[in-house]
């Protein structure tokens, strides 16, 4: 599959839009109903664990030939939200439901998190 | 006391009470989670439930020497359980017909397919096979998602979305207005020339033949006919 990007405003407005495309790309690349569900709770917890690193932009890339790889980044640094117990709820959440998890710092602080879905079917 | 006391106190006392207080204090991540599986087609309180039990099943087995956090291993414990209720057992929340139908044979399909294949299936084969487009298995999935009306509407005014339900009556003056717009638009030119003399203009059937130029009885005559109508129109839609 060629690389898809997604760009927008990491607002919450904007988690359904997020959501529903990861779900057409998920049934696009031949996950199953269930992986896709899970695939759409990891895009949903990467995007609210970079909103509260303060990022103020998110880039969600999909790729991956066999299975779905998914990258969502922060851009546009901005003042971080404190609530790190439900960030790391958040991280274990992501690491329990997908395979293969990156979590990329930077200074510290998660700025990227990488994620397959679709590997072992 | 530490957490990491607590819990081993609890490991070497068997202490019912510091697993209860270790339970209250870490509730939190089963409400959390809970929340996080909503809109699959079980209702909330029930994942709480499951992720409740997990939580108190997960205090007793957490081995706090091992240097891991407890919120880092309890989550995918919690979610473990929530995956396997799903698996056994979910079952559908109240839905428009329509959505809920489409639930019930997505539901019943994947099964079906996975009993046959031994795989899940993708959200096109399950399209193909029940005749609709992927669009709406996709939608359906996104469908079932409960809402606290207490949750923030995403506003920068911080509103809750209760706060943004108007209040009954202003339903009702709409959806009365919208009736009679509809109702009226059954009249002739003449007819809702009278209708706007005698109770838009409120004018009395004299005045309003003079405006009509046509005779008092006349007016009285359509006026009944014209109500007459309207009120079947309206009998009509409210059946509808």
């Amino acid at each position: 599959m060629n690389e898809i990007i997604l760009e927008f405003p990491l607002q919450s407005a904007f988690h359904t839009t997020a959501r529903l495309t990861t779900g057409g790309i998920c049934s696009v690349s031949g996950l199953s109903f269930d992986d896709a569900e899970d695939c759409k709770v990891c895009v949903t917890e990467s995007l609210i664990l970079l909103a509260n690193k303060g990022f103020r932009r998110a880039r969600v890339a999909f790729s991956g030939e066999k299975g779905l790889k998914i990258a969502v980044e922060g851009t546009n640094k901005g003042e971080a939200d404190s609530r790190n117990q439900e960030d790391e709820i958040s991280a274990a959440l992501i690491q329990a439901l997908a395979e293969n998890v990156v979590m990329e710092k930077s200074e510290n602080d998660i700025y990227k998190i990488v994620f397959e879905f679709g590997l072992t079917k | 006391m530490t957490d990491e006391e607590l819990f081993a106190q609890f490991r070497a006392t068997g202490d019912l009470k510091i697993r209860n207080q270790i339970v209250e204090k870490y509730l939190y991540i089963a409400a959390v989670l809970a929340k996080k599986f909503v809109g699959r087609g079980v209702e909330y309180d029930d994942l709480y439930q499951i992720a409740s039990l997990a939580l108190i099943k997960g205090v007793s087995r957490f081995d706090e020497t091992k240097g891991l956090q407890f919120s880092t291993f309890i989550t995918p414990t919690i979610t473990g359980e929530i995956k396997n209720y799903f698996r056994d057992r979910s079952r559908l929340i109240h839905l428009p017909r329509k959505v809920s139908e489409l639930r019930v044979g997505l539901k019943k399909l994947s099964a079906e397919i996975f009993a046959e294949t031994g795989r899940k299936p993708t959200a096109k084969e399950l399209a193909e096979k029940l005749g609709v487009t992927e669009e709406e298995v996709l939608r359906c999935s996104e469908a079932g998602g409960v809402v606290s009306l207490d949750r923030p509407a995403g506003g920068e005014d911080g509103r809750s979305f209760h706060d943004l339900i108007p209040a009954e009556d202003i339903f009702e003056e709409v959806e009365n207005r919208d009736a009679v717009n509809s109702a009226l638009s059954s009249l002739s030119q003449a007819e809702r020339a009278l209708v706007s003399y005698r109770f838009g203009q409120e004018l009395s059937q004299t005045e309003t033949a003079r405006q009509m130029g046509i005779s008092q009885m006349n007016v009285s005559r359509m006026e009944r006919k014209i109500l007459q109508k309207l009120r079947e129109t309206l009998n009509k839609s409210t059946v509808e």
